[in-house]
């Protein structure tokens, strides 16, 4: 098992299924594309045929959703197993998910709930992170997720949190940038100080999306718009702060036509070029 | 409070029904997450079955199963996996809704399913069984497959719900029926089989030898001529993902 994911730079886009077509087709203008793991595990036909059929064109990243380190019960050995077949089939360039949990107790809530960020947390999240690279056999990408509750309890940032996963895990991050601005809306902290106080030499990816107004002046991450302008300010930002960095467009939602994207995914490769030339 | 403690706590409020209203804006907000996503699941899972009884008898029937049934596997995929089950009780008074539920899950897990090989008469034949050979022969079933018995005329509901809209067809009554579901070419299909027929092929599928099968129409005038003109529809169909031959 190798523990260092080196550095990718380039441009890529989530690969969903109303642009399967596109990319079926022919060579698009992204370094590489992302893929929802659970999309593909465990099951065969069309959907994986697409995914090796585009896996011949472009680097693949597997990022997933159901990992859920933080579930006070550890993850599931069978969704590990599953992962890491899919991994030895495709060979990505990394597999990825989030600071979450997503269920206990046979009850899989299917979306990235928030954690307190404690003593006990950052141990269940380092104990369920380390069996999971022990299963996968390479380290792994952490996302921060959007929250939209904080917890009394806790006794760190989010980033010092996440600082602490790395040095005690070996395991990198993926920030997702959108993320960053909108749980700084939601708990009132500086985006900048978030920036600063994550290890840069373990920040491998970068994410970009929209989000929405919710209720009481919080933010919403809904992925179903294009990325703001306060969002590109600070991608700015971050890349000025940790250097080139695979970026990713990420829409789930109200999927426009590939053009628009790929557009929109050259916004990104010009304020990347601008930040690292200053 | 524990972290397990908490997250009970947390999951028992986003799960919860409109009975425990949220704490606050942000549990508002995952639960309107948890319940849009589940219901969204089973929209899109069962779209012909949402045409057939119209959005709100649907959206009604979907938000008591998201309430009835939290979901258990890692895969959003799997979620409506019993949604027939509770349509049947739902519309108690109207079978074909469960049944047409019940084959557009199966289509769907059909089309994903993990891959298996595809039998062809060409192979088969290359094999150059001898007769004691067919006496053991045995077949695996392709991917997706499933059997079972309907009542209603779903060949006709299948294509009545096919495009966007809500069908408003009568449906002519049908006798019971065997259908059978399977992918073949990455694409799903399903079949209506004659009682007969799906004797055989039902014997085949739980693992039978070819010889063992016929035995099920032993009686019939025609078994030998039924059985040759069934296999090579078999095999043209996809029906088989290989064959083994065993004593």
């Amino acid at each position: 098992m190798s523990d260092t994911i080196h550095c990718f730079t380039g441009f890529g886009l989530g690969l969903r299924k109303e642009h399967h077509a596109d990319f079926l087709r022919e060579r698009q203008s992204v370094d590489f594309v992302e893929v929802i793991s659970e999309n593909f595990m465990a099951c065969g036909g069309r959907p994986l045929a697409t995914l090796e059929a585009v896996r011949e064109r472009h680097p693949v990243i597997l990022h997933g959703v159901s990992m859920s380190i933080g579930s006070a019960q550890g993850p599931s050995r069978d969704y590990l197993a599953e992962l890491k077949s899919l991994a030895r089939r495709i060979d990505p360039l990394w597999v990825s998910d989030h600071l979450c949990w997503t269920g206990i107790e046979g009850h899989n809530s299917h979306d990235l709930l928030p954690l307190p960020y404690t003593e006990e947390t950052l141990n269940r999240c380092v104990d369920s992170l380390l069996l999971a690279q022990d299963v996968l056999e390479r380290p792994v990408l952490i996302e921060n997720p959007s929250s939209y509750v904080s917890f009394a309890d806790s006794t760190f940032t989010e980033w010092e949190f996440l600082a602490e996963l790395t040095r005690r895990t070996g395991c990198y991050l993926l920030l997702d940038v959108n993320n960053i601005y909108v749980s700084g809306i939601n708990h009132s902290f500086d985006p900048l100080d978030f920036l600063r106080g994550v290890p840069a030499d373990r920040v491998r990816q970068i994410h970009l999306a929209g989000h929405s107004d919710g209720p009481e002046g919080m933010l919403i991450d809904t992925h179903d718009t294009p990325v703001r302008d306060e969002v590109w300010a600070l991608y700015a930002a971050a890349v000025r702060q940790f250097g080139p960095c695979a970026t990713m467009i990420e829409r789930d939602d109200a999927i426009p036509p590939l053009d628009e994207l790929l557009t929109e995914l050259d916004q990104a490769r010009a304020l990347a070029l601008a930040g690292l030339t200053v | 409070m524990t972290l397990l403690q908490l997250q009970r706590s947390f999951l028992a409020e986003v799960a919860g029904d409109d009975d425990t209203p949220s704490r606050s804006p942000g549990m508002a907000i995952y639960r309107n997450a948890y319940r849009g996503r589940l219901i969204g699941a089973l929209e899109s899972g069962y779209e012909r079955t949402r045409r057939w009884v119209g959005e709100d008898a649907f959206d009604a029937a979907a938000t008591h199963y998201v309430l009835t049934h939290p979901p258990s596997s890692w895969t959003l995929d799997l979620f409506g996996a019993n949604f027939p089950e509770t349509l049947a009780v739902l519309f108690a008074g109207d079978p074909e809704v469960a049944e047409l539920a019940w084959l557009e899950w199966q289509m769907q897990q059909a089309f994903a399913a993990p891959d298996r090989g595809e039998l062809t008469a060409v192979a088969l034949a290359e094999a150059e069984l001898g007769e004691r050979d067919w006496a053991g022969l045995r077949f695996g079933m392709p991917a997706g497959y499933q059997a079972r018995t309907v009542s209603s005329d779903l060949a006709a509901l299948w294509r009545n719900t096919s495009s966007s809209g809500q069908s408003s067809a009568e449906l002519a009554p049908v006798s019971p029926q065997r259908l059978v579901i399977w992918r073949k070419d990455r694409q799903p299909h399903f079949r209506l089989l004659d009682e007969a027929e799906f004797a055989v092929l039902h014997r085949l599928a739980i693992g039978d030898s070819f010889a063992d099968a016929a035995t099920a129409i032993a009686d019939h005038p025609e078994a030998a001529e039924l059985l040759g003109g069934w296999l090579a529809q078999w095999l043209s169909d996809g029906l088989f993902s290989g064959f083994s031959v065993s004593y």
